[in-house]
């Protein structure tokens, strides 16, 4: 028999007989092309920049060959700073992005369903949203300490804007159907919430945590950077003051990568979160 | 909500069958400010235990509103609704409903929209899967308990609504033209399923239309409502054999009562036209 957990979405539920093509008929599918074509753009433009520097088309104190700084971020990978300094860097975003969000989804699943809350925030939230938030770091310092706490508040408070909106935006236009469903079935209000709202408002949702992370990333580096002290951030800053390129461009290139992961599994994690919705079909 | 959800008993009667008492209910839009739109009027209506009503007219009569103040979704303005548990006042799990455009969860499957009124009724274990399952086959949808509904047809997506609706045993089923985004087979196939169910399970139904014919294939009896202000206008009695399949399309009664219940809903929706313009 059938039990809950093999019901869940997550486990590649709903894939119908007809999606699986057998493989042999199709060897190349346009996503591949896609891939293959956007690898080789990236590969061009790396091999521009290191035949460019090689070669004295530049000159190589202002852009070093790539080489070099892959050498560097190898050299400082084995001397143990990279991964530390990746690391906090990592650690300051995601934890600032996770306080964001936490706080940030419930406050807009409310102001969507209560005048009150919305009364309160709404000026909040439409204010603080086309605001530059890196201009209270220097009252975060103020208030807490000059370390790990005053960075993280700053990456939440950044973080917590772009997911109120959406949040909000997603649950103030559900649609009420399967609202009445669930209350039909005798759902209690506070059971709504969280089986209802919050599925039904979750691409929204996600959205908004998908503008919110990139956010994050830049208001860590940001705050880093203007505070010292270990991190990706920080460590360019140093590399910048003794005028070292290269470890700029080390700095550069670590967070391009880190970037990249970041936002690539939280896509995933949307394709997982959504597999019931029609866009994971496409 | 009844005790009887309770009971680990493996009855399959949650609720039982319910008379529903409509006496001088009015209901407008917009009552707070001054422009309101008087919706209904003075509807009065008595429909008895086990019985298939339907309500029938012309769009914008106000015939969905009803429903949905049986359903308890709106709340009542003027008059009083009541079922043989006491007044409606709030939806609740005795009067269950199925919507025009299915109302499914989008994000469950098949079987966890089904299993999903089964858990708030409070029944557990082996018995949630089974009655769950025994929906999903009476639908015909054995095979699709783990697709989503965006994967669905309109019509597998109803009979999933449909399932989902019947497995909580409601006393009374509430419809709202839930087979009108169905193309015209799988509407015919629908709405004798629906009256094998119906017969077999003697819930009280009552389903909202505009089809005259669907009308007269489905119901006991029939209310012709009036255009805006919804009031209702006739109420029939339909005198056709209680099996009722193809064939019945072609009995003389039928087609007698059809064209006499048309001709009685023309002039209302002509009404309602003029009214409009």
């Amino acid at each position: 028999m059938m039990n809950m957990a093999d019901a869940k979405p997550l486990a590649g539920a709903g894939k119908s007989p007809v999606q699986k093509a057998p493989r042999p008929s199709r060897p190349i599918s346009p996503r591949m092309v896609d891939i293959a074509v956007q690898v080789a753009v990236v590969a061009a433009l790396a091999g521009l920049w290191e035949f460019g520097a090689r070669f004295g088309a530049l000159n190589p104190f202002l852009l070093p060959p790539l080489s070099v700084v892959l050498g560097r971020i190898w050299e400082d990978l084995i001397a143990g700073t990279v991964p530390v300094d990746l690391g906090l860097t990592l650690y300051r975003a995601l934890t600032g992005f996770a306080i964001g969000a936490v706080i940030g989804i419930p406050v807009g699943i409310l102001m969507a369903r209560s005048a009150l809350v919305r009364w309160f925030f709404d000026p909040l939230v439409s204010i603080g949203f086309p605001m530059p938030k890196i201009a209270f770091l220097p009252i975060f310092i103020l208030w807490f300490d000059i370390y790990d706490t005053s960075k993280i508040i700053m990456v939440a408070f950044s973080c917590f804007f772009p997911v109120v909106a959406a949040t909000y935006a997603g649950c103030s236009s559900l649609d009420k159907w399967p609202i009445w469903s669930a209350r039909s079935f005798g759902a209690k209000e506070r059971e709504l919430l969280w089986e209802v709202y919050l599925p039904m408002a979750m691409p929204q949702i996600l959205t908004g945590l998908q503008v919110a992370l990139p956010t994050g990333m830049i208001t860590t580096i940001v705050t880093e950077m203007l505070m010292g002290g270990r991190g990706v951030g920080g460590a360019m800053i140093m590399a910048g003051r003794f005028a070292d390129s290269v470890g700029v461009f080390a700095g550069i290139v670590q967070i391009i990568i880190l970037g990249f992961v970041v936002v690539k599994s939280l896509e995933i994690v949307r394709r997982r979160l959504l597999i019931w919705h029609p866009e994971s079909r496409k | 909500m009844s005790v009887t959800h309770l009971a680990p008993s493996s009855r399959s009667r949650a609720h039982a069958a319910s008379s529903i008492s409509i006496s001088d209910v009015s209901h407008t839009y917009g009552a707070r400010t001054a422009g309101g739109m008087l919706a209904l009027d003075g509807i009065n209506l008595d429909i008895g235990d086990g019985e298939f009503h339907c309500l029938l007219g012309p769009s914008g009569c106000g015939k969905s509103t009803l429903l949905y103040l049986i359903g308890g979704f709106i709340p009542v303005q003027a008059g009083v609704i009541s079922t043989s548990a006491g007044p409606v006042t709030a939806p609740g799990p005795d009067r269950s409903i199925v919507f025009q455009n299915f109302a499914l969860f989008p994000w469950k499957t098949v079987k966890d929209n089904v299993l999903y009124g089964l858990k708030k009724a409070g029944i557990a274990g082996p018995e949630r899967e089974q009655r769950a399952q025994r929906y999903i086959d009476m639908v015909h949808l054995t095979g699709f308990e783990n697709a989503y509904p965006s994967q669905l047809s309109g019509g597998m997506q109803q009979r999933a609504a449909i399932a989902r609706t019947l497995a909580v045993d409601p006393g009374i089923l509430l419809m709202d033209e839930p087979f009108g985004a169905l193309d015209a087979q799988t509407r015919r196939v629908m709405q004798e399923e629906l009256r094998t169910i119906w017969r077999d399970s003697r819930k009280t139904v009552v389903f909202v239309t505009h089809d005259v014919q669907e009308a007269v294939f489905l119901a006991d009896r029939i209310s012709i409502m009036s255009a805006r202000p919804g009031r209702i206008q006739h109420v029939i009695d339909v005198d056709l054999p209680k099996e009722r399949g193809e064939e019945i399309l072609e009995n003389r009664d039928f087609i007698g009562l059809s064209e006499h219940i048309w001709r009685l809903v023309r002039e209302q929706a002509v009404a309602a036209t003029r009214g409009a313009h």
